[in-house]
C-alpha cells in the first residue's frame, strides 16, 4: 500500500501583503499512499496555510501540487493526446476529505442532512443510498441516535466526529485534519484521536496538522516540523521525538512536551 | 372633521377602496418578485471579483437610494417609458396595464438597490468555514451559495426583508400619482366626489395596516420555523 506518490508538492509558496509575508516559503513534500503524515510547528509556521494549500482552499503564489497526475494549480492543462482539459478543482476536492478546526457543520441541517448533502448534489447519489451509507457511517462513530438532531445540540466532540463522517461520505482518498482537537474540552479530545486512529488503521492516507504529540507519536509514519514557512526537519515520529537534529525543533519540542 | 355622515358618504365609494386595495397588493407582490430577482444578482455582482460588475452595480445600489423614489417613478413614466406604446388593457377589469407596469418597474428598481444591500450583508455574515466546508466536500461555488450559504443568510435577514416589503406595500402608494388606480387614489376620488377627504384617508390608513400587519406577522411565522437549528 504505502509508496506511491499521491500528493506532490512542488516549490509551494504562499506570501501575504505583497510578498511581505511568507506563509510558506519553498515547500515540497510528498504524501504516499498509506501515509500518515503529521505536521507540527509552532503558530504561524505555515502548517494549515500547507495544508489548506492541498484542496486550494488557499491559493499558493507559486509552485504546483500534483494530484493524480495533475498540477491542480493550473487553470487548465495537456492530455497525453495534446488536448487542453480544464482543471475542475470540485473533482478534485472530492476525493480530499477535510475536517477544520470549528467543525463547520451546517447548522440549519440535521446531522443526517449535513452528510447526505454532498453525496446526493456532487455524486448524485440516491437519497436513500446515502441514507444507509450516512447511517452505517454513524454507526461506526457511536451516533446513530442523533442522526435527526442539529448540531447545536451535539457535543464539540461529536460534531468533530460528524465531521470526519460526513467527509467520508464522499469515499476521499486522503483525509485533511486542521487542528481538529484545538478547538475541543479537553474531556473530549480522546473520542475524536479515536476515531482518526481507527482511520488510520484502516489504511486511510491522512494529513493531520495538530498539537496532539501523543497522537503523532502514536499514529503517525511521518511528521514534519515547520517554522517560517519552511519545512525544518521531517522523519519517523521516534527519531524525530527522541532525537531531533534542527535546534527550532530541538527548542519547540522542549516547550510542548 | 370625522362624521358619521362623513363615513356614510364615503363608504359609498367602498368598491373603489376594494378595487384600490387589489391593485395595491398586485403592485406589491409584483414590486417584490420582481424586486427580489433583481436585488439577488445585483448583490452577486457586487460580490464578484470582476470590477466592471462591482462597479456597475455600485453605481447603481447608491443612484437609486440617494434620489427620491417620485423622481425614479416620474422618470421611468415620463421619460423612459414615454415613447413606448404599452398594451392599454385592463386587469382585472380595472386596472389600467399601461399605468400599472411603470409603476412596478419604478418600485421593483428601488427596492432592489435596499434589498440587494440586505442580501450582501446577509450572505457576508455567514461564516466563511461553511463555504469552505462546501467547497471542500466537492460542491461547486453555485451549490454552496445554494445549499449552504444563502439558507443560512436568508434566514438572518428575514426581519429585514419583512420591514422592506412592508415598505414596499407603504411606498407603491405614490403610484396613484402616475394614475395607478391603488388606494390613495381611490381617496382622492371620494375627495373630488363628495368634497370630503378626513374619512377617506382613514379608511385608507386602515386598509393599508390590514396588509402590512398580517405580512409582518406571516415572515415572523417563518422566522420562527426557520430557526428550528438554533435551539438545542
Amino acid at each position: 500500500m504505502t509508496g506511491d506518490k499521491l500528493i506532490e508538492v512542488k516549490n509551494l509558496k504562499k506570501y501575504y501583503n505583497k510578498g511581505s509575508l511568507h506563509a510558506l516559503d519553498d515547500v515540497s513534500v510528498n504524501i504516499n499512499k498509506g501515509d500518515v503524515m503529521v505536521v507540527i510547528g509552532p503558530s504561524g509556521s505555515g502548517k494549515s496555510t500547507l495544508l489548506r494549500s492541498l484542496n486550494l482552499l488557499e491559493v499558493p503564489t507559486e509552485g504546483s501540487i500534483w494530484f493524480h497526475g495533475v498540477d491542480i494549480t493550473k487553470k487548465k492543462y495537456k492530455d497525453e493526446t495534446g488536448a487542453v482539459v480544464k482543471v475542475n478543482i470540485d473533482t478534485h476536492r472530492e476525493k480530499m476529505g477535510m475536517v477544520f478546526q470549528h467543525f463547520n457543520l451546517f447548522p440549519h441541517k440535521t446531522i443526517l442532512d449535513n452528510m447526505i448533502l454532498a453525496p446526493m448534489k456532487v455524486k448524485k447519489m440516491s437519497k436513500q443510498d446515502a441514507t444507509e451509507k450516512a447511517m452505517s457511517l454513524l454507526k461506526r462513530v457511536g451516533l446513530e441516535d442523533r442522526a435527526d438532531a442539529y448540531p447545536i445540540q451535539l457535543s464539540g466532540g461529536q460534531k468533530q466526529r460528524i465531521a470526519i463522517v460526513r467527509a467520508l461520505m464522499m469515499d476521499p482518498e486522503v483525509m485533511l485534519f486542521d487542528e481538529p482537537t484545538s478547538a475541543l474540552d479537553p474531556e473530549m479530545v480522546g473520542e475524536v484521536l479515536e476515531v482518526m486512529k481507527e482511520l488510520a488503521t484502516e489504511g486511510m492516507t491522512m494529513v493531520v496538522v495538530t498539537h496532539e504529540m501523543g497522537f503523532a507519536r502514536e499514529v503517525g509514519n511521518r511528521v514534519v516540523f515547520m517554522a517560517d514557512g519552511k519545512i525544518l526537519e521531517e522523519a519517523a515520529p521516534e527519531k524525530l521525538f527522541d532525537h531531533p537534529c534542527h535546534p527550532r525543533l530541538q527548542d519547540f519540542l522542549s516547550k510542548v512536551l | 372633521m370625522l362624521s358619521i355622515e362623513g363615513f356614510q358618504k364615503t363608504l359609498k365609494y367602498w368598491t373603489m377602496f376594494e378595487e384600490g386595495l387589489v391593485c395595491t397588493v398586485m403592485l406589491s407582490l409584483f414590486t417584490v418578485l420582481f424586486g427580489f430577482i433583481l436585488a439577488m444578482i445585483i448583490a452577486l455582482m457586487r460580490m464578484s471579483k470582476s470590477h466592471i460588475l462591482k462597479g456597475v452595480s455600485s453605481v447603481y445600489v447608491e443612484v437609486f437610494r440617494a434620489t427620491p423614489l417620485m423622481v425614479q417613478l416620474f422618470i421611468v413614466y415620463h421619460v423612459l417609458l414615454a415613447d413606448i406604446d404599452l398594451p392599454t388593457f385592463k386587469m382585472f377589469g380595472f386596472i389600467r396595464f399601461e399605468r400599472f407596469i411603470p409603476g412596478v418597474i419604478a418600485l421593483s428598481l428601488n427596492s432592489a438597490a435596499y434589498l440587494s444591500e440586505i442580501i450582501r450583508s446577509g450572505i457576508q455574515s455567514i461564516d466563511l468555514g461553511q463555504t469552505e466546508a462546501s467547497r471542500s466536500l466537492g460542491m461547486s461555488q453555485w451549490q454552496t451559495m445554494q445549499h449552504v450559504v444563502l439558507p443560512q443568510a436568508i434566514k438572518n435577514i428575514l426581519p429585514a426583508i419583512a420591514n422592506e416589503f412592508v415598505t414596499i406595500i407603504k411606498e407603491s402608494s405614490i403610484c396613484w400619482t402616475i394614475g395607478v388606480q391603488e388606494i390613495m387614489s381611490a381617496v382622492n376620488s371620494v375627495k373630488a366626489a363628495t368634497f370630503t377627504i378626513a374619512e377617506a384617508l382613514i379608511i385608507a390608513a386602515c386598509v393599508y395596516f390590514c396588509l402590512t400587519f398580517p405580512t409582518s406577522k406571516i415572515i415572523a411565522y417563518f422566522e420562527r420555523r426557520m430557526s428550528r437549528g438554533d435551539r438545542r
